[in-house]
């Protein structure tokens, strides 16, 4: 034997032995697996959706709608400008279809008011289409690069928003992806009873609102004397001092350790202790200060009395950034309202001066400052004055993030639904795998009994194919759909394919007078392009599937392109080695082949 | 070295067979033709004609649009009491089908198939906002709802509070999961998010055939219409990319020549796989494009094991007519063309056989489409090389009239013209 075979030995022998750890995760029970694999072999192959049952969901995003909100905007925001000015004698502004801004004038020469100053402001967003000195007319249109900006990052808004609240649903191991202009969730091993009550939470239009607290309240002191003992909640009392009229703020709160406790509470109070209609107690989850104040890991709930109407939402903001306090030099949120949400604002902060603001997203307030002045177009909002300037600038951030996606709504269309009970998967892939068990067995006789020696070869390398197939999935930590199983048990049948095409064309070879080893070296030589061109087909077909399919279907074609792959390394060069074996023989080549 | 003795293998197909494949071209492609027209025809008939079927294809409901759910009964449950009970709560057409459940511990499964989406149909829709228009001091300015949406968004002159829509909502029979403010406050937009229809479903029936008869509905599966048509186009548009990418490979491994016939072929043995679609009427889903698409690069072995050789023997042979030429090939190539499609048959025979549901179907497919990818690499790709490697020594000649001497230097990629 020369000694590159045995390189190849080695090589061969190296990779078998990493595909089979890579496959111990995924065989062996976790109690049963020895340290070293649990440390540095984590990755398995999970059960796809359709088989360990679960939600699959396609949702459309309306990322027109929110280009045609910004539109609106930005028309609503010109139109102030140019009403400021008093010598013009009137302007319209109108609207035409999704990124078009027309602006009339009364009198024609006033279409210059549409000059460089006003453009430059808008220069990143709005492009001059046309301007007509004649009738008056301007007309505007939202850029091209700025429209993609808005639908994009109306969809990163919409993964995000959706990311969030299935993360705090505590699914094992969801998929959120993006595919043109859908997002794609799988939600594998969801429970049935939870399928109805995710699909309201993630299809809900993310609502940021600011509402006002109704501090010093008598209902909330009434509510607080008849709490019953020992049900997990404290009365806690809280006052504050206005920063410029130095007027006293006294309050009383409840606290709890989880939320469903205080929300039961309030649920069960009725008749005259019953919430006034007008009222909502919001939830802000905090975290817990030991007896130096400093902020603990344990974290709790609060309750906040709370004016029902909504003051702002998030629909009148322009714009967020995290910046810095120029005097503390702690993390702060600054934020801009467009020009309504302004006068909406300006009212508000000066009716509630020294009062709380709480701003809410999805049900649950994200932060509550006092207002400390009037608010007009920009605010700025300082987080507590405790904890650690890392997670306090973390914390500014995610309330950034919370006020930019509170800006751009766009809503969300479920196009396609899919929910599996976790029993219809485990009978399916019983099933599955006993025709997979009679359809190898099919191959592997045939095989044996045509080609002989030659053919347990291919058996051998057929099976090394499925080892490799399934460690590369383990690896990658694909999943396996009922019909991802479909495509291992389609390459046990098409692994085999090569050899035959190959041990044809060595049997020509013999049958034209060629030594043994004449005939296997070229049979594998000239059968090469034939094998490699078929593969090339495949795999074409293949990477086409997987563009077009999304869950299962991908599945299959991610199982068929690793397959493809494998399958060349196997049944072509692990089988020419084999081949040595038969005729490398220093001492001489046998006379005939079993083949 | 002396000769090695003569060895015997097994062989089924034997070597240096001659059967005749090219000069008896008419009958096979004869056959093809037949078959692509039985398609073609089945096609509308199925839609048309065959009251039963009504569509071209039995799409699956992810092309056809609507609500597949399997419902488990707690007790017998007759397919025409169920099909009388859903049409009693406003859905006409179901289709209602025995569901074999894999494990066959439950007898009393069905499938039933809806072509809504929504809890709302059209008319409800209407009479809700006929219902709504006047909420106490406010008055709905507009009802915005798209056929199929979960969601409806209701834009009042005045604010209204949630509650009373909640209400209001109920009172005309929609039940919804939330309702909430949406957008700009001086907008008084509402957006109501609807209850799905599966759960919709299961509190009517129930209701109607008595509490607890239902016991679980372990499968739902539901698409927008919009969404199916956009599958539906997306299907065509991969296959026809497939079939393209792969003539551009064979276009750049072997030459123009070859590549319309394998084009021709694979789009044989689609239609003809679809064909098997339409006359059995098996539901046609996604995994049967999948499946289509398998075949298709699978198809392409064939050919190439047949093209490869065909290229090989035109070198060699360059005495004998072409179509003599690839009958060899042909004849040469038959035992791998055959035995490997014949291993990928047992196995998705098996799968056929012994598989479940969504497995069953796509070995369904494959089966078909290996028999006719088989077939196509033999009786449709290489004549189609023949024509067109006539029609091309045809233009030559033409020019070499032309142009005199200099064209009848042979170039590369010439190989094919043997009657030189």
């Amino acid at each position: 034997m020369e000694r590159s075979w045995w390189w190849k030995a080695l090589l061969y022998g190296c990779m078998v032995a990493v595909a089979c750890l890579y496959l111990v995760p995924t065989v062996v029970p976790e109690q049963k697996q020895p340290d070293f694999i649990r440390r540095h072999f984590q990755k398995r192959i999970q059960l796809g959706l359709d088989l360990q049952g679960g939600l699959h969901l396609v949702y459309e995003v309306h990322v027109d709608k929110a280009v045609s909100d910004k539109v609106d905007r930005i028309a609503s925001e010109i139109e102030d400008r140019l009403n400021k000015n008093k010598k013009m004698s009137g302007v319209t502004i109108t609207r035409e279809g999704r990124d078009d801004i027309i602006a009339v004038f009364k009198n024609p020469t006033e279409q210059s008011l549409i000059d460089e100053e006003l453009l430059r402001e808008f220069r990143r967003q709005l492009d001059l289409v046309k301007r007509d000195p004649v009738s008056g007319t301007v007309r505007l249109r939202l850029d091209p690069d700025q429209i993609e900006e808005v639908r994009d990052s109306a969809l990163r808004q919409g993964i995000e928003t959706i990311r969030g609240r299935v993360d705090k649903f505590g699914v094992a191991e969801p998929t959120i992806i993006r595919k043109g202009t859908d997002i794609i969730v799988e939600l594998p091993g969801l429970k049935t009873a939870d399928f109805e009550r995710i699909k309201t939470i993630i299809g809900r239009t993310a609502q940021l609102e600011f509402k006002i607290v109704d501090d010093g309240a008598e209902y909330m002191r009434k509510v607080a004397a008849q709490l019953p003992k020992g049900s997990g909640i404290e009365v806690l009392p809280e006052s504050w001092t206005e920063k410029d009229s130095g007027k006293p703020h006294e309050d009383v709160y409840l606290r709890a350790k989880s939320r469903d406790v205080l929300e039961k509470f309030f649920a069960g109070l009725i008749g005259e202790n019953a919430l006034p209609p007008d009222h909502e107690i919001g939830y802000e989850e905090t975290a817990l200060r030991n007896d130096a104040g400093e902020a603990t890991q344990d974290r709790s709930w609060r309750t906040l009395y709370l004016k029902r109407r909504a003051v702002l939402t998030g629909e009148y903001l322009s714009n967020a950034d995290q910046t810095w306090d120029q005097q503390t030099g702690r993390p702060e949120v600054s934020f801009e309202f467009d020009h309504q949400g302004a006068v909406l604002s300006e009212r508000m902060t000066r009716e509630n001066m020294g009062r709380k603001m709480a701003i809410m997203l999805d049900d649950k307030i994200t932060s509550a400052p006092v207002i400390e002045g009037v608010i007009s177009s920009r605010g700025r909002i300082t987080l507590g004055s405790f904890g650690d300037p890392f997670q306090m600038q973390q914390e500014a951030k995610d309330l950034v993030a919370v006020l930019r996606s509170g800006a751009l709504p766009a809503p969300l269309r479920k196009t396609f639904e899919t929910q599996v009970g976790p029993t219809m998967g485990r009978d399916s892939i019983e099933k599955a795998k006993f025709s997979m068990y009679i359809g190898a067995a099919a191959v592997v006789l045939f095989m044996l009994i045509y080609y002989r020696l030659a053919g347990l070869m291919a058996n051998v390398a057929m099976v090394v194919n499925l080892l490799f197939m399934v460690a590369i999935l383990a690896a990658f930590e694909a999943s396996l759909t009922l019909p991802g199983i479909a495509g291992l048990v389609l390459t046990i049948g098409m692994a085999v394919d090569a050899n035959i095409i190959i041990y044809e064309r060595i049997r020509e070879e013999l049958r034209n007078g060629k030594s043994p080893r004449s005939a296997v070296d070229a049979g594998f030589a000239r059968a090469f392009w034939t094998v490699f061109d078929a593969h090339v087909t495949n795999f074409v077909a293949g990477v086409v599937l997987y563009s077009y399919g999304s869950g299962p279907i991908r599945g299959f074609a991610v199982t068929l392109l690793v397959g493809i792959i494998t399958n060349l390394v196997t049944s072509y060069w692990l089988s020419r080695w084999m081949f040595e074996l038969m005729v490398g023989r220093r001492s001489g080549a046998p006379a005939t082949l079993s083949i | 070295m002396a000769a090695p003795k003569q060895q015997k293998f097994l062989e089924i197909i034997k070597p240096h067979s001659t059967y005749e494949f090219i000069g008896n071209q008419k009958y096979w492609i004869g056959t093809s033709i037949f078959l692509v027209v039985l398609t073609i025809i089945m096609l509308p008939l199925n839609a048309f004609v065959i009251k039963s079927r009504g569509h071209l294809l039995n799409w699956g409901v992810d092309f056809r649009g609507g609500t597949e759910m399997v419902i488990e009964f707690s007790r017998p449950v007759d397919a025409g009491e169920l099909r009388s009970t859903l049409r009693q709560i406003g859905h006409e057409s179901s289709d209602v089908v025995r569901y074999e459940d894999p494990s066959g511990r439950n007898k009393n499964v069905y499938m039933v198939r809806l072509g809504a989406v929504s809890v709302l149909s059209t008319t409800q829709a209407r009479q809700a906002e006929q219902a709504l228009a006047k909420l106490g001091e406010a008055s709905l300015k507009k009802f915005e709802w798209s056929e199929g949406g979960d969601k409806v968004y209701l834009r009042y002159d005045k604010a209204v509070p949630t509650a009373t829509l909640s209400s209001s909502l109920q009172a005309v029979g929609i039940n919804a999961n939330q309702v909430q403010p949406f957008g700009r406050l001086e907008e008084n937009t509402y957006e109501v998010t609807l209850v799905s229809l599966d759960k919709e479903i299961w509190r009517h029936l129930d209701e109607k055939l008595g509490p607890g008869t239902v016991s679980g509905v372990p499968q739902v599966e539901s698409v927008g219409a919009k969404a199916g048509k956009q599958l539906q186009f997306d299907g065509v548009r991969s296959l026809v990319a497939a079939i393209l990418l792969i003539m551009v490979y064979i276009l750049f491994r072997f030459d123009f020549r070859y590549a319309p016939g394998t084009a021709a072929a694979l789009l044989h043995d689609a239609v003809i796989t679809v064909g098997a679609f339409a006359i059995t009427y098996k539901e046609f889903s996604l995994t049967t494009v999948a499946a289509i698409l398998t075949i298709i690069g699978f198809s392409m072995n064939d050919t190439i094991v047949v093209f490869d050789r065909i290229r090989e023997n035109a070198a060699r042979l360059r005495d004998r007519k072409f179509d003599r030429v690839v009958n060899q090939s042909i004849n040469e190539t038959l035992s791998r063309t055959i035995w490997t499609s014949a291993t990928v048959f047992f196995v998705t025979l098996a799968m056929n056989v012994f598989g479940v549901g969504v497995i069953r179907d796509f070995a369904f497919a494959m089966n078909v489409g290996v028999v006719v990818g088989t077939y196509s690499s033999i009786f449709i790709a290489s004549p189609i090389l023949i024509w067109l490697n006539e029609k091309y020594l045809l233009s030559q000649r033409k020019t070499t009239a032309r142009s005199g001497r200099e064209a009848r230097r042979p170039k590369r990629g010439d190989e094919l013209e043997t009657e030189a």
